[in-house]
């Protein structure tokens, strides 16, 4: 047993413990949460040194399923990129559980809060180290609901619900693609390790499949499988409407969500699949374009956004779009980096605001304290990780991607995208850190003089060109050393003075953002405000953020509740409901119809032939009276009367007989006709005797008086 | 009496029910009904535990099996014996009986004896049913269910209560004639026996297949149920009492699933397999539809009610993929289905048992005042709409496993139902346990307590445990299923060879 076993597992039992634990653990539930994630935190820190020393590390844990030809086996492969992300897991999850601590205390649910995030830490980093792609679907499932019992953990408030049923099922439509994903790759590959996939992926390329009559490449449709739940569970454009509603979430939860957790799962998932997707470009370029985009939409939305939760928000989607559209060009490596710059900067920014928003009790915008003392490190952060976009994208050409398109148009749309996108992040960067930090607007340049000179602003840039510097150096070793976990090795050589000249570009892109940031804080009265129609058009779109809440109401949730209904109310209950009364009714009416027409038919014709009957035998017993039924009286009298007589002398023998020979105890035979007449007298015996004496009476008089 | 228990098994499995009935009947008093009741049960769940740790998962065929004539007139024989298949449908028989007793202890105020009788009945004919050999007593038995399914609706039932008993009985009915002739059409076309095994050994002529698997397949769907036969179902289900929900959904259901594998795949593979295309498309029009129509309930037993009709959906779908896999988790989806609804009817009849309302719109906000239920019915939910980690999804996702291998386009399909169950559960939950309490009466609700905790966490228990460690469950079945399939494919290969 390896005790980097431990590392997932740590969190796992500490959520078991809170959430079996009772409520003596109540208030004190942060200690069994704690310690845990140090624990998994500090075993993340040794698999780092290990991995660095000797390589992957496998460990098989239990064999979950084994069907037929389907076996799957869970464990840990913990190689480079597992490693590479596990502090910032587990380091993240740790910090915003001692912040959680003090920031939640006095909350009625604080133990399910914290049981929550520890399961959540146990998701995250299942995922990062997991082996097999069902075990990887599990985990991206378990955050999900994760975030789900999070978001809604203030469930007082009808939005916190709202925001956590729309982020599951926002996800819960994303992870459609990536659980078709996950079965169509076992269909094709017949297993679910992750290793054996990526290994045999070359030799699969040819392998397609038919989907409503189309012919496709198997492995472009995984890669676009694995593109939809990134698209879900990393909030890009059109699935991101979940992430800024999150926000409803404890600020500690966000951290845990934007920074540790959940968005980076997508990015992530991109880069442990990459060889896979490297033989799909049409994939690539969807991954490249999607990422772009959201860059961009990201910064521009977090540009207008007031609520400082929000801006914060829209500037994570913005930085995961850059994630995801540097996997979409090739440069895998550098976005695992980006990813943890960014993760340790965004869970630091946020916890800050925490702060800020627990002094205020407020999400609007500028009235953050004043807190002079962490406003330069802060400043430096923020400019940092406005860096980190173009030193990520420009880093290495990309050729493998784009020339294989062999579209020019495509590598100037990318210097375009990245471009802006670099000095929307700088502008955005700095204003979110300003707004949180600084002081409100017009106030600034008295109160903080330090911040307000130019030498300082010159100061910071240095610094930042120093510190990425630094990180180029760092580059080079960060890159040898995830090297073997990815697809082709290191990236190609960086030689090209081209790389240098865009990277140089784009650095400067970064600064010029900052600067006019910069400009405008100072002087706000100094810009002028949007004068031309389509500017404030533009502003008005942006501030609703493209409408597309709107428009995913409008497009799927409204329909879908739509025919849902229809299909209740008419379908259902007026079609398939009444058919089946319909056959009810019909089986009754044909009865009724059966039971009339039998009275018809039947019953009265009975009547009538009856009744004709009597009529003939009274004409018949008329005519023969007439014709000389008189004279034959007497005789006729005597016959019936001795026939009666005697018919009645045996019945009343057999009746005795019967009940002798019952009392005797012996059978009697002829068994039926005897049992009958055994019992006692009944009507039926009684009218017969009555009728038989009639008979004897009449015919008496009869024969006396004639 | 060690070896008499041993040697006879099932049969005093099949036993316990009965006795407790009997003794029921015997002794006056409500509480001693209650007791004995869940004496029974759990006696008969014990039993059932019993059988599964003296079950050999290493030898294919039936075990345990007894065999007594009957009626020698018609070949008609007692045969009971259980695989792997059955085994696990007993087990979830034995599991949910008591936990209904218990939902029942004090919701059933009148004719409590009555009452607990007819749970008993219900459980010891099912057992019956799964272990049956001998189609006659299967079939006498299937209609045995039917009875005081019909009495809890009709007694102890909701407002509609008359009209869906009369429903139920006369819609069941209709099935089971078609499913008597069926088996009779088997009875005749296998020199006359109603020896299951004999059947499946001595083959159908092709051209009797057909009818008779109309027959035994209408008769299936209608108790399954398929789309377009469920109208009976949201009816029965809202209107039972808790118990009655829960037998009907959790066990009474799967009846018609376990009869496709025991009867239509062995003892008619080549019209199974001819009608399977058909069958699939229906199934996955069944998982939408339930889907969609779960979405626009406001009643939360018809919710759950509908929610059941997608869910069956996953099971013919895994059934007839005909693989290993598809077979595996429909078996899976039943047991999960079985639990993780049945727990979802015992929680709302909780929650009924309250406030006498089924409405969602007067819930909301329970979370303060129920915290302990919101956790619990939180936990079902979630499982009913497949999260991984819980027993649905291991069977959802060897269903869709099984179907891929029939194209991909369904597998697409029927994960929209999944979807479709986390937007009805969820929203469901939305308003239900978040936000405010709509009424005042809502904030003042009273938590669970011990008796009704026991009655959730079992089922809770077993959803997490087996979704997390199915091994147990799947080798359990694997040698029946495999069995299964390559008979079925055997046969089918001898008439491809025939032909050609």
């Amino acid at each position: 047993m390896s005790p980097y076993l431990l590392i997932p597992l740590l969190p796992l039992l500490a959520a078991f413990a809170l959430a079996l634990g009772g409520r003596r653990l109540g208030a004190q539930a942060h200690r069994v949460g704690i310690p845990a994630v140090a624990g998994s935190f500090v075993l993340s820190i040794a698999a780092l040194a290990e991995v660095a020393a000797g390589g992957p590390i496998s460990i098989r844990l239990y064999r979950l399923l084994d069907v037929g030809d389907l076996a799957v086996d869970i464990g840990l492969h913990v190689d480079q990129l597992a490693v590479l992300l596990l502090p910032l897991v587990t380091g993240v999850s740790l910090v915003v559980h001692v912040y959680s601590s003090r920031y939640m205390t006095g909350d009625p649910r604080y133990r399910r809060f914290f049981a929550v995030m520890a399961l959540f830490t146990f998701a995250m980093a299942m995922l990062v180290m997991s082996n097999n792609l069902l075990a990887t679907y599990m985990c991206w499932e378990i955050m999900g609901i994760c975030s789900y019992l999070l978001i809604s953990h203030w469930a007082d408030r009808p939005a916190a619900g709202r925001a956590a049923t729309k982020a599951f099922l926002v996800n819960a439509v994303a992870d459609v693609g990536l659980g078709f994903g996950v079965v169509l790759t076992f269909a094709t590959y017949g297993t679910l390790d992750i290793q054996e996939i990526l290994a045999s992926a070359s030799s699969m390329d040819s392998r397609t499949f038919s989907l409503l009559g189309l012919e496709v490449r198997t492995n472009t449709v995984i890669a676009f499988c694995l593109l939809s739940g990134a698209i879900g569970k990393s909030a890009q454009v059109p699935m991101h409407v979940w992430l800024p509603f999150a926000m409803e979430a404890p600020t500690p939860v966000s951290a845990l969500i934007h920074a540790a957790t959940m968005v980076n799962a997508g990015p992530f998932l991109l880069v442990r699949m990459s060889p896979l997707l490297l033989l799909a470009p049409a994939a690539m370029v969807a991954i490249a374009v999607v990422g772009a985009v959201t860059a961009l939409y990201g910064a521009l939305v977090s540009l207008t956004q007031s609520d400082i939760k929000k801006l914060l928000a829209y500037s994570t989607i913005s930085q995961i779009g850059f994630m995801v559209f540097a996997c979409g060009v090739g440069a895998f490596g550098a976005a695992v980096f980006h990813l943890l710059a960014h993760g340790f900067l965004k869970g630091f920014l946020f916890l800050s605001t925490g702060d800020a928003l627990a002094a205020t009790g407020s999400h609007a915008h500028g009235h953050g304290p004043v807190r002079g003392k962490r406003l330069r490190p802060l400043a430096l952060g923020a400019l940092l990780l406005a860096c980190v976009p173009p030193f990520v994208l420009f880093s290495g050409p990309y050729e493998r991607v784009w020339s294989a398109r062999q579209i020019p148009s495509a590598d100037a749309a990318f210097w375009a995208i990245g471009l802006a996108t670099v000095f929307l992040t700088a502008l955005y960067t700095f204003r979110g850190v300003v707004s949180l930090f600084g002081s409100p607007v017009g106030r600034s340049v008295s109160v903080h003089p330090r911040l307000s000179s130019m030498a300082h602003v010159s100061g910071l840039a240095v610094v930042a060109v120093v510190a990425t510097a630094f990180l180029a150096g760092l580059w080079s070793l960060f890159s040898d050393f995830l090297g073997p976990a990815l697809a082709g090795g290191p990236p190609a050589e960086a030689s090209s003075g081209l790389t240098v000249a865009g990277l140089g570009a784009a650095l400067a892109a970064a600064v010029a953002g900052w600067a006019w940031a910069y400009h405008r804080h100072l002087n706000p009265a100094a810009v002028p405000l949007p004068r031309r129609e389509w500017a404030k058009t533009a502003y008005v779109l942006l501030l609703n953020r493209l409408y597309f809440d709107e428009i995913h109401d409008a497009v799927a949730v409204r329909p879908t509740l739509r025919v849902s209904r229809w299909l209740w109310r008419d379908l259902d209950l007026r079609l398939v409901d009444r058919a089946v009364h319909g056959v009810a009714t019909l089986v009754r009416l044909c009865a009724e119809r059966l039971a009339r027409t039998a009275e018809e038919l039947v019953i009265e014709r009975l009547a009538h032939g009856t009744a004709s009957l009597v009529r003939i035998g009274s004409g018949w017993l008329e005519r023969v009276a007439e014709a000389g039924f008189v004279e034959r009286a007497p005789h006729v009298a005597g016959t019936g009367f001795v026939l009666t007589t005697g018919w009645l002398w045996r019945m009343v023998a057999r009746h005795v007989t019967g009940e002798a020979l019952q009392e005797v105890g012996q059978p009697a035979d002829g068994a039926g006709a005897t049992q009958g007449e055994t019992g006692p007298r009944t009507l039926r015996h009684q009218l017969v005797i009555i009728v038989c004496w009639l008979a004897l009476a009449i015919g008496l008089t009869y024969w006396l008086i004639l | 009496m060690t070896s008499l228990l041993t040697d006879h098994l099932i049969s005093s499995l099949i036993a316990v029910p009965f006795i407790g009935i009997a003794a029921i009947l015997l002794v006056r008093g409500r509480a001693f009904a209650r007791w004995c009741a869940l004496a029974s049960s759990l006696g008969a769940l014990g039993l059932g535990l019993a059988l599964w740790s003296g079950f050999d998962k290493t030898v294919s065929g039936m075990q345990f099996v007894e065999r007594v004539e009957w009626m020698p007139t018609f070949n008609i024989h007692y045969a009971v014996g259980v695989d792997g298949i059955s085994l696990v449908m007993v087990l979830l028989t034995t599991l949910l009986t008591p936990l209904c007793v218990l939902a029942s202890w004090t919701s059933i105020e009148s004719k409590a004896r009555a009452f607990m009788s007819l749970v008993l009945l219900v459980e010891g004919a099912m057992i019956v049913v799964f272990t049956a050999m001998d189609l006659f007593l299967f079939f006498m038995l299937w209609e045995v269910t039917m009875i005081p399914m019909y009495f809890m609706i009709v007694l102890w039932g909701g407002p509609e209560r008359i009209r869906a008993g009369i429903k139920f009985v006369i819609y069941s009915l209709t099935g089971s004639l078609l499913l008597l002739a069926g088996i009779f059409g088997l009875y005749l076309h296998a020199g006359r026996t109603f020896d299951l095994q004999a059947i499946v050994a001595h083959g159908i002529p092709g051209e009797a297949q057909t009818w008779i698997f109309v027959a035994l397949f209408l008769g299936f769907a209608i108790k399954l149920p398929m789309i377009p036969f469920h109208s009976w179902l949201p009816d029965a289900h809202s209107e039972a009492p808790t118990a009655g929900s829960v037998i009907l959904a959790g066990v009474l259901l799967k009846m018609g699933g376990y009869g496709f594998l025991r009867i239509c795949l062995p003892a008619l593979p080549e019209a199974s397999d001819s009608f399977a295309p058909a069958i699939l498309w229906l199934s996955i029009g069944g998982i939408l539809y339930g889907g969609c129509l779960a979405l626009a309930q406001s009643d939360l037993k018809r919710l759950v009610a509908y929610s059941s009709i997608s869910h069956m959906g996953f099971v013919t779908l895994g059934i007839f993929a005909f693989n290993e896999q598809g077979i595996q988790g429909s078996v899976m989806q039943m047991f999960a289905h079985g639990v993780s609804t049945g727990a979802m009817f015992l929680a709302v009849g909780l929650l009924y048992d309250r406030t006498h309302s089924r409405l969602i719109s007067d819930y909301g906000g329970l979370h303060s005042s129920m915290p302990r239920f919101v956790v619990m019915l939180s936990i079902f939910a979630i499982a009913s709409f497949g999260l991984p980690g819980t027993a649905n999804f291991v069977g959802e996702f060897l269903v869709l496993v099984g179907t891929s291998y029939g194209g991909m386009l369904k597998v697409l399909l029927a994960m929209g139902g999944i979807v479709l169950a986390a937007a009805y559960m969820l929203w469901m939950l939305q308003r239900v346990a978040l936000g405010k309490p709509s009424t005042s009466a809502g904030a003042m609700l009273p938590d669970l307590g011990a008796r009704e905790i026991l009655t959730l966490a079992p089922l809770a228990i077993v959803v997490f445990s087996v979704g997390l460690f199915p091994a147990p469950l799947t080798e359990t079945l694997e040698l029946a299923v495999s069995g299964l399939v390559e008979q079925a494919a055997a046969v089918l290969e001898g008439v491809g060879a025939a032909s050609d």
